[in-house]
Protein backbone atom coordinates (compact mmCIF):
# COMPACT_ATOMS: atom_id res chain seq x y z
CA UNK A 1 0.00 0.00 0.00
CA UNK A 2 1.59 3.63 -0.80
CA UNK A 3 0.78 6.57 0.37
CA UNK A 4 0.26 9.73 -1.81
CA UNK A 5 3.06 12.35 -0.48
CA UNK A 6 3.52 14.42 -4.09
CA UNK A 7 1.47 17.05 -1.79
CA UNK A 8 4.48 17.86 0.13
CA UNK A 9 7.28 19.58 -0.68
CA UNK A 10 10.61 18.85 -0.95
CA UNK A 11 11.65 20.05 2.57
CA UNK A 12 9.31 18.37 3.95
CA UNK A 13 10.03 14.78 2.07
CA UNK A 14 13.65 15.40 3.27
CA UNK A 15 12.24 15.39 6.74
CA UNK A 16 10.59 12.21 6.44
CA UNK A 17 14.05 10.64 4.82
CA UNK A 18 15.91 11.90 8.44
CA UNK A 19 13.43 9.22 9.49
CA UNK A 20 14.11 6.42 7.63
CA UNK A 21 10.95 6.57 5.64
CA UNK A 22 11.44 5.20 2.38
CA UNK A 23 8.52 6.33 0.51
CA UNK A 24 9.80 10.03 0.98
CA UNK A 25 12.85 9.21 -0.88
CA UNK A 26 10.90 7.31 -3.40
CA UNK A 27 9.16 10.42 -4.12
CA UNK A 28 12.46 12.66 -4.39
CA UNK A 29 13.69 10.38 -6.44
CA UNK A 30 11.17 10.33 -9.00
CA UNK A 31 10.30 13.65 -8.99
CA UNK A 32 13.97 15.06 -9.50
CA UNK A 33 15.86 12.20 -11.31
CA UNK A 34 15.72 13.39 -14.51
CA UNK A 35 16.40 17.42 -13.97
CA UNK A 36 19.01 16.32 -12.25
CA UNK A 37 20.33 13.75 -14.64
CA UNK A 38 20.29 16.46 -17.57
CA UNK A 39 23.11 18.46 -15.72
CA UNK A 40 25.06 15.24 -14.81
CA UNK A 41 24.47 14.56 -18.50
CA UNK A 42 25.72 17.65 -19.96
CA UNK A 43 28.73 17.87 -17.67
CA UNK A 44 30.09 14.35 -18.40
CA UNK A 45 28.70 14.01 -21.91
CA UNK A 46 27.63 10.75 -21.29
CA UNK A 47 24.26 8.90 -20.66
CA UNK A 48 25.93 5.84 -18.48
CA UNK A 49 28.07 7.90 -16.49
CA UNK A 50 25.48 10.90 -15.77
CA UNK A 51 23.14 7.70 -14.67
CA UNK A 52 25.82 6.52 -11.85
CA UNK A 53 26.24 10.15 -10.93
CA UNK A 54 22.83 10.40 -10.09
CA UNK A 55 22.45 7.40 -8.64
CA UNK A 56 25.50 8.28 -6.16
CA UNK A 57 24.26 11.60 -4.99
CA UNK A 58 20.86 10.33 -4.30
CA UNK A 59 22.60 7.43 -2.36
CA UNK A 60 24.35 9.75 -0.28
CA UNK A 61 21.16 11.56 0.47
CA UNK A 62 19.57 8.18 1.34
CA UNK A 63 22.69 7.19 3.80
CA UNK A 64 23.73 10.97 4.98
CA UNK A 65 19.97 13.09 4.77
CA UNK A 66 21.51 15.27 7.20
CA UNK A 67 23.75 16.66 5.23
CA UNK A 68 20.68 18.79 3.96
CA UNK A 69 20.86 21.32 6.87
CA UNK A 70 17.36 22.99 6.86
CA UNK A 71 18.90 25.63 9.11
CA UNK A 72 20.68 27.02 6.57
CA UNK A 73 17.64 28.23 4.18
CA UNK A 74 19.10 26.28 1.08
CA UNK A 75 16.53 25.13 -1.10
CA UNK A 76 16.91 21.08 -1.74
CA UNK A 77 17.11 21.37 -5.78
CA UNK A 78 19.90 24.01 -4.94
CA UNK A 79 21.21 22.17 -2.37
CA UNK A 80 21.38 18.64 -4.61
CA UNK A 81 22.76 20.55 -7.86
CA UNK A 82 25.81 21.38 -5.94
CA UNK A 83 26.17 18.07 -4.99
CA UNK A 84 25.97 16.90 -8.34
CA UNK A 85 27.87 19.26 -9.67
CA UNK A 86 30.41 18.39 -7.45
CA UNK A 87 30.22 14.89 -8.59
CA UNK A 88 30.29 15.38 -12.16
CA UNK A 89 33.48 17.96 -11.72
CA UNK A 90 35.57 15.43 -9.48
CA UNK A 91 34.39 12.13 -12.44
CA UNK A 92 35.90 14.75 -14.99
CA UNK A 93 39.26 15.17 -13.08
CA UNK A 94 39.69 11.35 -12.57
CA UNK A 95 38.67 10.42 -15.96
CA UNK A 96 41.44 10.53 -19.05
CA UNK A 97 40.71 12.87 -21.36
CA UNK A 98 38.33 11.92 -23.87
CA UNK A 99 40.08 11.71 -27.08
CA UNK A 100 38.77 13.79 -29.95
CA UNK A 101 36.31 11.06 -32.20
CA UNK A 102 36.40 10.33 -35.70
CA UNK A 103 33.44 11.98 -36.60
CA UNK A 104 35.20 15.56 -35.08
CA UNK A 105 35.79 18.34 -37.33
CA UNK A 106 38.87 19.17 -36.85
CA UNK A 107 38.75 21.86 -39.42
CA UNK A 108 36.92 24.11 -37.06
CA UNK A 109 41.07 24.97 -35.40
CA UNK A 110 41.60 26.74 -39.30
CA UNK A 111 40.06 30.27 -38.86
CA UNK A 112 38.05 31.92 -41.34
CA UNK A 113 37.47 28.91 -43.56
CA UNK A 114 33.46 28.64 -43.99
CA UNK A 115 32.87 24.75 -43.67
CA UNK A 116 29.25 23.21 -43.58
CA UNK A 117 28.16 20.53 -41.39
CA UNK A 118 25.71 18.31 -41.21
CA UNK A 119 23.35 17.85 -38.10
CA UNK A 120 25.86 15.10 -36.66
CA UNK A 121 29.05 16.80 -37.11
CA UNK A 122 27.25 20.12 -35.17
CA UNK A 123 26.36 18.42 -32.65
CA UNK A 124 29.90 16.26 -32.08
CA UNK A 125 31.94 19.99 -32.91
CA UNK A 126 29.24 22.42 -30.52
CA UNK A 127 30.14 19.25 -27.43
CA UNK A 128 33.94 19.81 -28.30
CA UNK A 129 33.44 23.52 -28.10
CA UNK A 130 31.45 23.40 -24.98
CA UNK A 131 34.26 20.67 -23.11
CA UNK A 132 36.56 23.43 -24.22
CA UNK A 133 35.81 26.28 -22.49
CA UNK A 134 37.11 27.14 -19.01
CA UNK A 135 34.59 24.51 -15.93
CA UNK A 136 32.77 27.82 -14.86
CA UNK A 137 31.74 29.00 -17.77
CA UNK A 138 30.93 25.53 -18.78
CA UNK A 139 28.76 25.45 -15.38
CA UNK A 140 27.03 27.96 -15.73
CA UNK A 141 26.17 27.71 -19.41
CA UNK A 142 24.63 24.64 -18.79
CA UNK A 143 22.86 25.41 -15.50
CA UNK A 144 21.11 29.30 -17.18
CA UNK A 145 20.57 28.16 -20.48
CA UNK A 146 20.19 24.64 -20.39
CA UNK A 147 18.66 23.73 -17.09
CA UNK A 148 17.03 27.48 -17.30
CA UNK A 149 17.64 28.40 -14.18
CA UNK A 150 17.42 32.23 -13.10
CA UNK A 151 20.85 33.99 -12.58
CA UNK A 152 20.63 34.35 -8.86
CA UNK A 153 19.48 29.96 -8.30
CA UNK A 154 22.76 29.72 -10.76
CA UNK A 155 24.86 32.08 -8.82
CA UNK A 156 23.97 30.45 -5.56
CA UNK A 157 24.38 26.94 -6.73
CA UNK A 158 27.86 27.80 -7.83
CA UNK A 159 28.51 29.93 -4.90
CA UNK A 160 29.65 33.11 -6.62
CA UNK A 161 27.55 36.40 -6.63
CA UNK A 162 24.93 37.09 -9.52
CA UNK A 163 27.49 39.76 -11.30
CA UNK A 164 30.30 36.96 -11.62
CA UNK A 165 27.59 34.72 -12.70
CA UNK A 166 26.78 36.66 -15.36
CA UNK A 167 30.08 37.66 -16.57
CA UNK A 168 30.79 33.58 -16.63
CA UNK A 169 27.31 33.32 -18.91
CA UNK A 170 28.67 36.46 -21.27
CA UNK A 171 32.07 35.18 -21.97
CA UNK A 172 30.60 31.70 -22.73
CA UNK A 173 28.90 32.49 -24.97
CA UNK A 174 31.14 35.34 -26.98
CA UNK A 175 33.36 32.24 -27.08
CA UNK A 176 31.07 30.14 -28.54
CA UNK A 177 29.55 32.75 -30.84
CA UNK A 178 32.88 33.13 -32.15
CA UNK A 179 34.23 29.40 -32.75
CA UNK A 180 30.47 28.63 -34.14
CA UNK A 181 30.90 31.52 -36.70
CA UNK A 182 32.43 30.41 -39.46
CA UNK A 183 29.86 26.93 -39.74
CA UNK A 184 26.84 28.98 -39.65
CA UNK A 185 24.82 27.97 -42.47
CA UNK B 1 14.18 54.16 -19.07
CA UNK B 2 16.30 54.03 -22.63
CA UNK B 3 18.43 50.91 -23.34
CA UNK B 4 21.22 51.85 -25.16
CA UNK B 5 22.89 49.06 -28.02
CA UNK B 6 25.80 48.02 -25.24
CA UNK B 7 23.06 47.39 -22.71
CA UNK B 8 20.92 45.37 -25.08
CA UNK B 9 23.54 43.27 -26.27
CA UNK B 10 24.84 42.19 -23.04
CA UNK B 11 21.12 41.53 -21.83
CA UNK B 12 20.90 39.17 -25.03
CA UNK B 13 23.10 37.18 -23.99
CA UNK B 14 22.24 37.35 -20.11
CA UNK B 15 17.89 36.54 -20.60
CA UNK B 16 18.46 35.60 -24.33
CA UNK B 17 16.66 36.15 -27.79
CA UNK B 18 13.03 35.89 -26.41
CA UNK B 19 12.79 39.63 -24.91
CA UNK B 20 9.40 39.46 -23.46
CA UNK B 21 10.98 36.91 -21.35
CA UNK B 22 13.46 39.18 -19.93
CA UNK B 23 13.44 40.30 -16.10
CA UNK B 24 10.69 42.25 -15.29
CA UNK B 25 12.57 45.20 -14.61
CA UNK B 26 14.67 45.55 -17.60
CA UNK B 27 11.62 44.01 -20.07
CA UNK B 28 9.48 47.30 -21.11
CA UNK B 29 12.61 48.91 -21.89
CA UNK B 30 14.05 46.07 -24.16
CA UNK B 31 10.88 45.66 -26.16
CA UNK B 32 10.87 49.26 -26.94
CA UNK B 33 14.62 49.38 -27.97
CA UNK B 34 13.14 46.43 -30.21
CA UNK B 35 10.15 48.29 -31.61
CA UNK B 36 11.90 51.17 -32.49
CA UNK B 37 15.16 49.91 -33.94
CA UNK B 38 16.03 47.75 -37.17
CA UNK B 39 19.61 47.30 -35.66
CA UNK B 40 18.11 45.46 -32.29
CA UNK B 41 15.75 43.45 -34.29
CA UNK B 42 19.10 41.95 -36.51
CA UNK B 43 20.63 41.33 -32.89
CA UNK B 44 17.44 39.48 -31.89
CA UNK B 45 17.62 37.22 -34.81
CA UNK B 46 21.36 36.57 -34.97
CA UNK B 47 20.69 36.09 -30.94
CA UNK B 48 18.11 33.41 -31.82
CA UNK B 49 19.40 31.67 -34.68
CA UNK B 50 23.07 31.20 -32.56
CA UNK B 51 20.51 30.01 -29.37
CA UNK B 52 18.59 27.31 -32.28
CA UNK B 53 22.29 26.15 -32.69
CA UNK B 54 23.38 25.61 -28.70
CA UNK B 55 19.78 24.20 -28.44
CA UNK B 56 21.28 21.27 -31.13
CA UNK B 57 23.51 19.85 -28.81
CA UNK B 58 23.44 16.08 -28.37
CA UNK B 59 21.12 14.89 -25.19
CA UNK B 60 20.23 11.40 -24.77
CA UNK B 61 17.49 10.81 -22.62
CA UNK B 62 18.45 8.38 -19.11
CA UNK B 63 17.65 5.17 -19.25
CA UNK B 64 13.21 4.65 -18.28
CA UNK B 65 14.17 2.68 -14.98
CA UNK B 66 16.86 5.13 -13.78
CA UNK B 67 14.20 6.14 -10.76
CA UNK B 68 13.68 2.26 -10.41
CA UNK B 69 17.07 1.37 -10.09
CA UNK B 70 17.57 3.99 -7.85
CA UNK B 71 15.13 3.51 -5.37
CA UNK B 72 15.82 -0.45 -5.29
CA UNK B 73 19.54 -0.02 -4.69
CA UNK B 74 18.61 2.52 -1.65
CA UNK B 75 16.05 -0.24 -0.60
CA UNK B 76 19.12 -3.16 -0.06
CA UNK B 77 21.07 -0.36 1.74
CA UNK B 78 20.40 -0.48 5.31
CA UNK B 79 19.98 2.72 6.65
CA UNK B 80 22.47 3.46 9.35
CA UNK B 81 21.04 3.96 12.89
CA UNK B 82 21.11 7.35 14.34
CA UNK B 83 24.44 7.19 16.06
CA UNK B 84 24.94 6.50 19.30
CA UNK B 85 27.86 7.33 21.87
CA UNK B 86 29.66 4.72 21.31
CA UNK B 87 29.40 4.63 17.53
CA UNK B 88 30.87 8.14 18.07
CA UNK B 89 33.46 7.07 19.50
CA UNK B 90 34.02 4.20 16.86
CA UNK B 91 34.33 6.47 14.30
CA UNK B 92 37.00 8.62 15.54
CA UNK B 93 39.03 5.98 16.82
CA UNK B 94 38.63 4.50 12.86
CA UNK B 95 38.78 8.50 11.71
CA UNK B 96 42.52 8.33 13.66
CA UNK B 97 43.64 4.80 12.44
CA UNK B 98 45.81 4.54 16.06
CA UNK B 99 48.29 1.44 16.73
CA UNK B 100 46.99 -1.07 18.41
CA UNK B 101 48.47 -0.59 21.63
CA UNK B 102 47.46 3.33 21.79
CA UNK B 103 44.33 2.32 20.79
CA UNK B 104 44.05 -0.62 24.12
CA UNK B 105 45.06 2.38 26.07
CA UNK B 106 42.63 4.36 25.15
CA UNK B 107 40.24 1.85 25.27
CA UNK B 108 41.15 1.56 29.05
CA UNK B 109 40.62 4.94 29.72
CA UNK B 110 37.56 5.32 28.18
CA UNK B 111 35.92 2.22 29.87
CA UNK B 112 37.82 3.92 33.07
CA UNK B 113 36.47 6.51 32.67
CA UNK B 114 32.61 5.58 31.84
CA UNK B 115 32.82 3.28 34.91
CA UNK B 116 33.47 6.78 36.69
CA UNK B 117 30.71 8.82 35.59
CA UNK B 118 28.47 5.91 36.09
CA UNK B 119 29.49 4.99 39.53
CA UNK B 120 29.12 8.14 41.37
CA UNK B 121 28.24 6.24 44.45
CA UNK B 122 31.76 4.54 44.89
CA UNK B 123 33.70 7.55 44.39
CA UNK B 124 31.74 10.09 46.07
CA UNK B 125 31.80 10.76 49.48
CA UNK B 126 29.96 8.69 51.70
CA UNK B 127 27.99 9.00 55.24
CA UNK B 128 30.90 7.33 56.76
CA UNK B 129 33.28 10.27 56.09
CA UNK B 130 31.83 12.71 58.94
CA UNK B 131 31.69 9.84 61.31
CA UNK B 132 35.24 8.44 60.94
CA UNK B 133 36.53 12.28 61.16
CA UNK B 134 34.84 12.79 64.12
CA UNK B 135 36.24 9.54 65.44
CA UNK B 136 39.70 10.46 64.54
CA UNK B 137 39.29 14.16 66.43
CA UNK B 138 38.20 12.23 69.44
CA UNK B 139 41.12 10.35 69.23
CA UNK B 140 43.02 13.49 69.18
CA UNK B 141 41.33 14.42 71.98
CA UNK B 142 42.43 11.67 74.14
CA UNK B 143 46.05 13.01 73.60
CA UNK B 144 47.33 14.52 76.92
Amino acid sequence: MGFNLSHLDDESLILQIKEGKHQAFEEIVNRHAKRFYSLAYRLVFNREEAEDIVQDAFLKLWNKPELWDSRKRVKFTTWFYRVVTNLCIDHNKKKKPVPLSDKTPIRHEQPGQDVLLDHQQKQVLLDNLIRELPERQQLAINLCFYEGLSNEEAAEIMGVKVKVLQSLIMRAKMTLKEKIKPYLD
Amino acid sequence: MIMDLKQFKENLLLYGADVHRWPEEIRNAGLEALKNSSEFRFLVDEEAKFERILKSRKYEEPDSYLERRIISVALQIKKNPPSSLGTFLLELLAEFRLPRPALIALSVLIIGFTIGFLDPIASAPTEQDPTTLQAFLYYEEEIP
